[in-house]
């Protein structure tokens, strides 16, 4: 043992220690332990009940919203531990709630989906649980290491649950255009990171918020810096799908699985607007001064291009990819009006937006369990008469996109908009009203085509246009069974119950979160 | 080290970055669009590992490392989603990737 003695090396051992509390982990612990155990547990399921896997998928998913619960009380004074990489802070926790409440309802959802289109391998849930490992690292990531690993960690397995459906066409598009885009935009964001580091030389967003209080009020600011928050926002508008990076989103959401295409327009946003507030908000929030302006542009860019877009769609999945552009938007606002109440604000929305969308495409997954993709408003023309529950359910969900009263989307702009006013922003209030109207039109277009007021014999009568599909269409639908089983029927009623609940009693949930704020570490 | 060779190092990167950014967007084929984004990606990890040097820091070296191990991971499942595209029939073109359209 010569030479290697504790009094050789003093200071070295306890130095190189890092403060671990795994505890803090606990829900990526969770869910990352659950992964391996579907992996193993897929070689012993055989493949006509794989339906056992989801359950376990979500009980797996559920444990880990218990212990986010459970660590809710123990995170109003949270620390980040793993050497100042991560913390349990309750804005953390928040986000990681609503990516779990979103990811047991595509979970559950998915068997009748996926068996109806052939597609029930044991892999889609092994990649969805490895892809929630890495959304929630994103949003309790307090070191710039962990958030490009959570960024990546959540994209590398949407790519390939993009192209699940790997003997159609569209879905491969998919996949190749998200792989592509977002390989892309993963570039951008660790250019920006290392400028970043190279100004501060620290990862650590502590270390970097310390350097930024005293660099800023003395002018020091350096262009390599602004370079790098200016990167780090584009890499991270193109995950949000903010405009002008947004062009990915309607060929991905269009062509990929409609159960990933929920997940991936849910958790991935709350995800990474999670990151967005705690970079922007908090870490770079002294040299605001710098990227509000910008950043409030692309907002209102993404809010016109979105919901002018989304008019000309004939496509449920486009037209929600277009209205998941201009909702990027609206919460961009958020994280441009800055702490306090810009980041209790957008998460508000984001919870109203989990709600809200995770129920309209649940009701989408419901509809394409039949046999084909329920895609086509001409699809959706005259459910009300076939189906009075589900299109009742829908209408709810879409009027709350548009934000009508008494649903979960008008509290969430209301919140958004009168933080920007209180902030001096007065412009992107006004761009969120315009566009809002704007949307109105496109959701009550699809609201109006359920209750079958344009021709809804159209869809019985194989002698007209496109007449083949629809007559399989609706042969299909016969079948009024299939995707409509208990978990499906809870699920949906859970989700219309929140947009319901965020409409009518707001301060249930703004109370909760108006005093959060993302801390650094 | 030699500060002096600091700016040289920084501006190799900044170039690498900026040649893969401009294959990504004028490129057609798929596989040399993904070797423009694994360019970008290294010329991320050449800045990290440049001002790991000069600000004397280790963190730039460790990130690096993880950055590898990323891109790794993320060619393992490009080239396979690539070459799913390629056995449907269709060439290697970015632009004939056009199923969908508004």
């Amino acid at each position: 043992m010569t030479g290697w003695s504790v009094g050789a090396l003093p200071w070295y051992p306890l130095h190189f220690v890092p403060a671990v509390d795994l505890l803090s982990a606990l829900p990526e612990l969770i869910v990352g332990a659950g992964m391996v155990l579907m992996l193993i547990a897929d070689l012993l399921v055989p493949p006509s009940r794989r339906g056992i896997l989801a359950v376990g998928t979500a009980a797996v998913l559920s444990a880990a919203l218990v212990a986010v619960i459970w660590q809710w009380g123990g995170a109003a004074h949270a620390y980040a531990t793993f050497d100042g990489s991560f913390v349990a802070d309750r804005f953390g926790l928040f986000s990681d709630a609503l990516i779990l409440s979103t990811a047991i309802v595509v979970v559950l959802l998915s068997p009748p989906y996926l068996a109806g289109r052939g597609l029930h391998a044991g892999e889609y849930y092994i990649l969805l649980l490895a892809s929630v490992v890495g959304m929630l690292t994103l949003a309790g990531g307090t070191n710039l290491i962990v958030i490009f690993l959570g960024v990546e960690l959540l994209s590398i397995p949407l790519y390939v649950l993009a192209g699940f459906a790997r003997d159609e066409r569209r879905s491969q598009e998919a996949g190749m255009k998200y792989l592509l885009l977002g390989g892309f935009a993963s570039a951008f964001l660790l250019y920006g990171m290392a400028l970043v580091y190279g100004d501060t030389g620290k990862t650590n967003l502590t270390a970097i918020h310390r350097v930024l209080l005293e660099a800023v009020p003395a002018g020091h600011v350096s262009p390599l810096l602004m370079a790098g928050i200016g990167l780090i926002g584009i890499g991270l508008a193109f995950k949000v799908s903010a405009a002008p990076f947004h062009w990915w989103t309607p060929d991905v959401y269009e062509g990929s699985p409609v159960v990933v295409t929920t997940f991936m327009s849910v958790a991935t946003k709350v995800a990474a607007f999670a990151a967005f507030l705690r970079l922007f908000s908090t870490t770079f929030g002294s040299a605001q001064s710098g990227w509000t302006v910008p950043l409030a542009l692309v907002a209102i860019a993404s809010m016109i291009f979105g919901n002018v877009v989304a008019l000309a769609q004939r496509s449920m999945k486009r037209m929600l990819a277009y209205s998941g552009i201009a909702q990027a938007g609206y919460i961009l606002i958020g994280v441009a009006v800055g702490q306090p109440d810009g980041t209790a604000a957008a998460l508000y929305y984001l919870a109203a937006y989990t709600a809200m969308n995770t129920g309209a495409f649940a009701v989408l997954t419901i509809l394409s369990s039949r046999g084909r993709e329920c895609d086509e408003y001409r699809h959706l023309r005259g459910l009300g008469r076939r189906e009075p529950f589900l299109a009742g359910l829908l209408a709810i969900f879409l009027l709350s996109l548009a934000g009508f009263p008494l649903t979960a989307g008008f509290f969430g702009k209301f919140f958004l908009f009168s933080a920007a006013i209180h902030d001096g922003q007065v412009p992107l209030a006004v761009w969120g009203v315009v566009t809002s109207a704007v949307s109105v039109f496109y959701y009550l277009r699809v609201t109006l085509l359920m209750l079958g007021q344009a021709g809804e014999t159209e869809g019985m009568d194989p002698g007209s246009t496109g007449g083949d599909q629809l007559e399989s269409w609706a042969v299909q639908t016969g079948d009024r069974r299939a995707g409509w089983t208990l978990p499906g029927r809870v699920l949906v009623l859970t989700a219309a119950a929140a947009t319901l609940v965020l409409g009518i009693f707001p301060t249930v949930v703004y109370g909760v979160i108006q005093g959060i704020h993302a801390v650094t570490g | 080290m030699n500060h002096n060779l600091f700016p040289g190092f920084i501006g190799l990167s900044a170039a690498l970055f900026a040649i893969g950014a401009v294959g990504v967007l004028v490129r057609r084929n798929p596989i040399v669009v993904f070797m423009c984004i694994e360019l970008m990606l290294n010329a991320g990890n050449l800045a990290l590992i440049a001002f790991g040097r000069f600000t004397h820091t280790m963190d730039g070296q460790v990130f690096a490392l993880i950055v590898i191990t990323v891109a790794a991971s993320e060619v393992v499942v490009g080239l396979a989603l690539i070459t799913g595209v390629f056995r449907s029939g269709r060439g290697l073109d970015v632009d004939e990737l056009s199923e969908m359209r508004e």
